[in-house]
């Protein structure tokens, strides 16, 4: 009945034997560069190439949390461009990508956590982006379940307050996308898995499927969770990225009571109220890197227990659904947008842990640039790999507290 | 699936005893005409292999020793050292 191919978006187009760029990896970031290249390039004699179905990876499996308040000048101007753009994408896909913009509110269970939000807020209101700081009364008059007492473990001392933010269909995302680029051409194959890039003379030759060998002079890294082993596998390039799993799950439907999303860095928890009802909530990543997208017991009992601490009306609710993803994690929590550089012809987007859904667009957008016209374009210059070997790492970390149980 | 990880001094204990402490790497390089490249290959770079590697563990719920083991990372499985285990096959 549920055949495997009903999660494939249309037949497979035949493989060409050459392509003027291959992508590797049909998430959101493969399919959003194919996008912009066919519409905003006129390029579309391109590939993408996805190992199993599109949306298979972290594209189909996030908590679909978007935002532009992080904390550091080079990741402000994207995400808020990010942010802006799902409005105007819904209307150019024509597909309608459910922008629920019900605001993000970040709790703070210190002095110390507030004073670090004062800088963040400080930062994001630089950008031009809506952000505020908020007393623990006020974050009770945003979500009235909250436990504001002094009962909980860490009790609320305060939050930040982001209003554009919100939530995106993930799913509504990826089709939208993968449908734009087909319908100008762009060929994406599923079921079809990359094993090998050919390099002659410093420069990208050729690719090699499961299916056959492709000519193509471009070759875009988007793979994701796999976009690490594949580097090295492929072209002996070791990437600064440890690969985590990273759980979620949802709890059963319940009448409305949760109006934003919230999220605790303290308590490693962030949760919000989808619109059938469900509590969806996450953020836990194992502390040791493996490729198994498992769930387990030890986390779904922390993520009851840190839920209930400061949502204490969540006491007794059952988990529905659990599942979960990879997240390929960067020593500054930002991510690697590099090309050209060690292999012409070679470009890279990854290294987005558990961030990569919000900025999947924008990104997408100026990697088709850098890609069409091999153009390092500004915005993206800070995030080049090379930044590891000179000793810039981003302090992106700061604005998350820890990425792991053990950090 | 569920992670353990053995001791060399406590044997066969539970995963979330241990603190993860990266990919094995070799030696601490030479201090001696290290380049910032060497020590950022070193510090920062990964293979991220999908399959079995050795890597570091610290017993920190335990002894508190650091030792390598071989792991598989699309199980979580503790597995022989490769070069032993084929080894062991011929034998
Ligand atoms: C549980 C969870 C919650 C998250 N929550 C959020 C959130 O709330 N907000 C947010 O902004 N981000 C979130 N993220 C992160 C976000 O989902 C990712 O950063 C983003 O989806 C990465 O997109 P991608 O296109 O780079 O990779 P993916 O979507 O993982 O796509 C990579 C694709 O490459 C394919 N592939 C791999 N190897 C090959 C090969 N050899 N040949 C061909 N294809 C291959 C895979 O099958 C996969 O489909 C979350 C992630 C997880 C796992
Ligand atoms: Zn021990």
């Amino acid at each position: 009945m549920f055949s495997k191919k009903k999660r494939l978006l249309g037949d497979n187009p035949p493989l060409k034997s050459t392509y003027d760029a291959v992508i590797i990896g049909g998430g959101l970031h493969g399919l959003a560069t194919a996008y912009f290249l066919a519409t905003r390039h006129g390029m579309t004699n391109v590939a993408v190439i996805e190992k199993r179905f599109i949306g298979f990876g972290a594209a189909g499996r996030n908590t679909a949390i978007v935002r532009a308040n992080q904390r550091t000048q080079e990741n402000l101007p994207l995400y808020k461009e990010a942010l802006d753009l799902w409005p105007v994408l819904t209307k150019e896909l024509d597909f309608n990508l459910m922008f629920y913009n019900c605001g993000n509110l970040n709790l703070a269970h210190s002095e110390a956590a507030v004073k670090a939000m004062r800088l963040q807020v400080a930062s994001a209101q630089f950008h031009g982006i809506e952000s505020h700081l908020v007393d623990p009364q006020q974050c009770k008059e945003l979500v009235p379940a909250l436990d504001i007492t002094d009962k909980p473990r860490y009790p609320i001392y305060g939050g930040m307050y982001h209003p554009p933010g919100g939530i995106v269909r993930h799913d509504a995302v990826v089709w939208g996308l993968a449908k734009g680029a087909a319908k100008r051409g762009v060929h994406i194959h599923q079921g079809t898995a990359v094993t090998g890039i050919n390099v002659e003379n410093g420069k990208v030759a050729s690719v090699d499927t499961d299916k056959g060998k492709i000519h193509t002079s471009r070759v875009l890294n988007a793979a994701g969770g796999y976009s690490a082993a594949l580097s090295y596998d492929f072209l002996g390039i070791r990437l600064p990225i440890s690969v985590l799993t990273i759980q979620a799950m949802v709890t059963q439907p319940l009448k409305p009571l949760l109006h934003h999303v919230v999220s605790s860095g303290m308590y490693h928890c962030y949760a919000n109220q989808t619109l059938k009802g469900e509590i969806a909530t996450g953020a836990h990543m194992d502390a040791w890197p493996n490729y198994t997208t498992q769930n387990t017991a030890h986390y779904i009992k922390h993520q009851a227990e840190a839920l209930t601490e400061f949502l204490p009306c969540l006491k007794g609710i059952k988990f529905m659904r659990c599942w979960a993803g990879l997240a390929d994690m960067t020593p500054d929590m930002a991510p690697i947008m590099d090309g050209n550089d060690q292999v012409e012809g070679y470009y890279m987007d990854c290294g987005w842990g558990y961030f990569g859904f919000k900025s999947s667009t924008v990104t997408g957008k100026y990697m088709a640039e850098f890609m069409a016209t091999g153009e390092y374009p500004e915005i993206l210059k800070p995030f080049t790999l090379r930044r590891f070997k000179e000793h810039r790492l981003m302090g992106e970390t700061a604005a998350l507290v820890s990425y792991s149980a053990d950090n | 699936m569920a992670l353990t990880i053995t001791c060399p001094i406590c044997g066969k204990r539970n995963g979330y005893e241990f603190r993860y402490g990266g990919e094995d790497k070799g030696p601490r390089p030479d201090e001696a005409g290290l380049t910032p490249e060497d020590w950022c290959d070193y510090a920062h770079m990964n293979n991220c292999v999908a399959g079995v590697q050795k890597e570091w563990w610290c017993h920190r719920d335990g002894c508190g020793s650091w030792f390598t083991i071989c792991r598989d990372t699309t199980t979580n499985l503790e597995v022989a050292e490769p070069a032993a285990s084929a080894e062991a096959e011929a034998k």
